[in-house]
């Protein structure tokens, strides 16, 4: 059996119904310039220093190559496997729900870097959208929380000068 | 690592020659020299005396970043490319840059800049990661162009490596070739990708993970986010209903827009992805600007690709080199190269739009020819057309040379209404950009004319063919504030206020540096005008503060322009200590110029602008008589070893 498959409980329909409902970072690749200033800025915001390698969202581009930019940030799903994974795998998640956003987000104080979310996301290992850093010995798990302490809304939307990034709220989005 | 913020720390030394790697101390320069080419031109100053040749071991290459580089401040991603020009004639200390993500990149790798000095005793590269520095063989990578060399290169050390590379150009010491990186971004001007070839480094790869700190995080996005909505307007020039047609009628779904890394200005680029070509079946380029009349998008395509992926200054050869050759046919000096005719119209050229459309045969041969040195003729035009000048047609060419090349220097003009396509403003506008060409050792429109030029064609009420946004009472009131002279903006075509051209030729200069120094782009960083403001005046304290942001040294918009200054100063030292420049080459320059500009039809009359040179020279603090620093001007940027240097040489300005 897949590893992915192992960890994550199967959620009640009732369940499955009660979780919020998330905003999200919509993507258009043919929007995209590649400039990479949302990796930046939120590894700025996020992380108090600029670098890619800490960014939420990826930008992955080849000027030698035909095709749009791949822009990789976590679709905050409705049936979100790596908030299960966590929560099936410690009684305490780390993965929360933000009562605001909707955003999935880990809290970082609670990680235990098990990586059981990263496993367990559809997107990976493909197009990883849940990525790890080095906090002391741990590799603790970091992703896209639509920067949901921000009043004005995700960061990367707002410096997006190809406009190829739109911030969806949980009750804009189609069902 | 140390505990700056901003910079790096580590500055990285290379000697090709001895095989060695070491490290230079970044406090040792700043905030004194601010990054970039402020650092280079420190290094320079102190390390390169005079005498070098442009192509010997012992020039010195800088390829150098600045304190925002690698941030998301607009232009983030570029980096500076400095040292002796051999495309210059005479060659001098001058310098170049490019967009893309190379410059952000070393940054991550831990990194200030590179200095390359010396010679390898075979073709090699540099391999650069998070800290760390190799010299390796580049035997299998030598001959292949850019292209072929940066997918080697990826493939060696992973897809994320962002590679800098000369290409068969470079190799084979083409006074025009161009440092470049990715399809489309390239140190054009200067011929520093035959410095590279004359040291036998083939290409620089770097790939980092470690991130740039900061000092006030929160402030710095408060910064950038604010600048990001001045940009906004008016539109960016770029995207004229030609341009979009080619995206959308030729390129279609084989075009996509892309700019430089690390940017949040709305200037418009784009990619070409596997386009038809004239003579080959697909080309790939971002390098599509920059590039005189072709007769067909697919010619256009191809050449800019061939360009770029041969690491040849496009620039020079289609604003420059092709109209020359036309010239040359007009005056009977030639007629065909490799049987294919020398387009040319009826009209005896005059200016750029004179020139004839060339096909893509041509432009396929004649490129050919240049970067690989074919025959006399492309043995002669790689080394640019002023070069060439000297040896072909027994020398009867070079008086051609005269409306394309400012004291045949061997850099067009541009952006000065003397020769070229664009931003042309009619007299009295065009004196600022023709004193800066007077006092520098490159075409200055890449750092300090274009937005002097660009704001008079795009908010002022009347400047030449168009109309801008803004009043003349605004106008007026931003530039007293901005210059220090409300006569920046007046249209009378006069001579009178010689300070009125003489004070905006020195703020954009001393920007200039800044940007070439933090390192930024021009374009956002150095506006004056502004749509969204009340006063219409933009943010100049923008870059002030984005470096005190980012580096923790709560600077001023006056101490930052002074550190603008003290970077100019230093390059002017350079330029008169090691390659004699003064009053004597700056006038040479302006008689070359005394020509009808294109725009207007004026002529530059050397008599009344003697009087405004000499107004420059005193607001500069440097002697009229020999345009030589003084001392005092020079001890109060801070650099009394400068002038200690100079007067050890006998070139301190009096006064």
């Amino acid at each position: 059996m897949p590893e992915n498959a192992s960890i994550a409980p199967q959620p009640s329909q009732a369940a499955l119904l009660e979780l919020q409902r998330s905003g999200v970072v919509q993507v258009d690749p043919k929007l995209c310039l590649a400039c990479r200033e949302c990796e930046v800025a939120c590894s700025l915001f996020h992380e108090l220093e600029c670098n890619p390698e800490l960014s939420r969202i990826r930008i992955d581009s080849n000027d030698f190559a035909q095709g749009l930019p791949d822009i990789r940030v976590c679709k905050q799903c409705d049936w979100p496997a790596c908030y299960y994974a966590c929560l099936g795998k410690w009684g305490e998640p780390a993965i929360l729900i933000d009562p605001r956003t909707g955003a999935r987000y880990v809290d970082e104080s609670l990680c235990r870097a098990c990586g059981a979310c990263a496993r367990a996301c559809p997107l990976t290992p493909e197009r990883p959208v849940i990525f790890d850093k080095k906090v002391g010995k741990k590799r603790i798990r970091f992703k896209c929380d639509l920067c949901k302490d921000r009043p004005e809304g995700p960061l990367c939307v707002e410096v997006c000068p190809g406009k190829a990034l739109t911030f969806i709220p949980a009750e804009e989005r189609r069902k | 690592m140390t505990d700056m913020y901003g910079w790096t720390g580590r500055i990285l030394r290379v000697d090709l020659s001895q095989g060695k790697v070491s490290t230079i101390d970044t406090a040792a320069y700043v905030p004194r020299f601010i990054g970039g080419l402020g650092v280079a031109a420190k290094i320079a100053w102190d390390e390169l005396r005079p005498g070098v040749d442009a192509l010997s071991p012992e020039n010195m290459l800088f390829i150098v970043v600045g304190p925002l580089t690698g941030t998301l401040a607009s232009g983030g991603g570029r980096v500076v490319v400095a040292g002796i020009a051999p495309q210059q004639r005479p060659s001098v200390f001058s310098r170049s840059g490019m967009g893309g993500h190379w410059g952000a990149e070393l940054k991550y790798a831990g990194f200030d800049g590179i200095v390359v000095q010396g010679k390898a005793e075979k073709p090699v590269y540099l391999w650069v990661h998070d800290g760390e520095a190799e010299i390796r063989d580049a035997a299998e990578l030598w001959g292949t162009g850019t292209y072929g060399t940066t997918s080697s290169l990826r493939a060696t050390h992973g897809p994320k490596t962002r590679v800098i590379s000369c290409g068969q150009a470079g190799e084979r010491l083409s006074r025009i070739a161009c440092v470049q990186t990715e399809t489309g971004n390239a140190a054009g001007q200067g011929g520093f990708g035959a410095v590279m070839g004359s040291k036998n480094l083939k290409a620089i790869a770097v790939r980092g993970t470690l991130g740039v700190r900061v000092a006030d995080p929160q402030r710095l996005l408060d910064l950038c986010l604010h600048a990001s909505r001045e940009g906004q307007s008016p539109p960016p020039p770029e995207e004229t209903p030609r341009r979009r047609g080619w995206w959308n009628q030729e390129a279609g779904p084989n075009f996509r827009r892309r700019k430089c890394g690390f940017c949040i200005t709305p200037c418009s680029d784009g990619l070409f992805m596997n386009v038809p070509g004239e003579t080959v079946p697909g080309v790939h380029t971002a390098a599509w600007q920059c590039w005189g009349y072709s007769t067909s998008f697919r010619a256009h395509v191809e050449a800019r690709a061939m360009t770029a992926d041969f690491g040849l200054n496009g620039w020079e050869v289609s604003y420059g080199m092709i109209p020359w050759l036309q010239m040359c046919r007009q005056h009977g000096l030639i007629d065909k190269l490799d049987g294919l005719e020398i387009p040319i119209t009826e009209k005896l050229i005059e200016n750029l739009e004179d020139v004839a459309p060339v096909s893509g045969a041509f432009l396929n041969m004649l490129l050919h020819k240049i970067a690989f040195r074919e025959g006399e003729i492309g043995d002669a035009l790689a080394d640019g057309s002023c070069y060439a000048a000297e040896k072909l047609f027994g020398g009867k060419g070079a008086p051609l040379l005269d409306h394309i090349y400012p004291r045949r220097f061997g850099q067009t003009n541009h952006w000065n209404a003397h020769w070229g396509t664009g931003g042309s403003p009619y007299f009295p506008f065009w004196l600022v950009p023709v004193l800066q060409w007077v006092v520098d050792s490159r075409d200055p429109a890449s750092d300090s004319t274009h937005q002097f030029t660009e704001h008079v064609l795009r908010y002022l009420p009347e400047h030449g063919s168009e109309r801008g946004p803004l009043t003349f009472e605004q106008a007026r009131a931003v530039c007293e504030k901005v210059y220090g002279t409300p006569y920046a903006c007046d249209p009378t075509p006069t001579y009178d206020h010689p300070e009125a051209r003489a004070l905006p030729a020195i703020f954009h200069h001393n920007r200039g540096m800044l940007v070439e120094s933090l390192v930024l782009c021009d374009r956002e960083q150095t506006r004056v005008f502004s749509m969204l403001t009340e006063d219409r005046k933009a943010d100049t304290a923008l870059m002030s503060r984005l470096f005190s942001a980012g580096t923790g040294y709560e600077t001023s918009e006056r101490e930052l322009d002074l550190g603008g200054e003290r970077v100019f100063n230093l390059l002017r030292a350079i330029d008169i200590r090691n390659h004699g420049r003064g009053r004597e080459a700056d006038w040479q320059v302006a008689q070359s110029l005394a020509y009808p500009a294109f725009t207007d039809g004026v002529v530059l009359d050397l008599e009344q602008f003697a009087p405004m040179l000499n107004k420059y020279y005193e607001l500069r603090g440097w002697d009229p008589a020999t345009g030589w620093p003084t001392r005092a001007r020079l001890e109060a940027l801070e650099l009394s070893e400068v002038a200690d240097g100079l007067e050890a040489v006998g070139k301190l300005g009096k006064g």
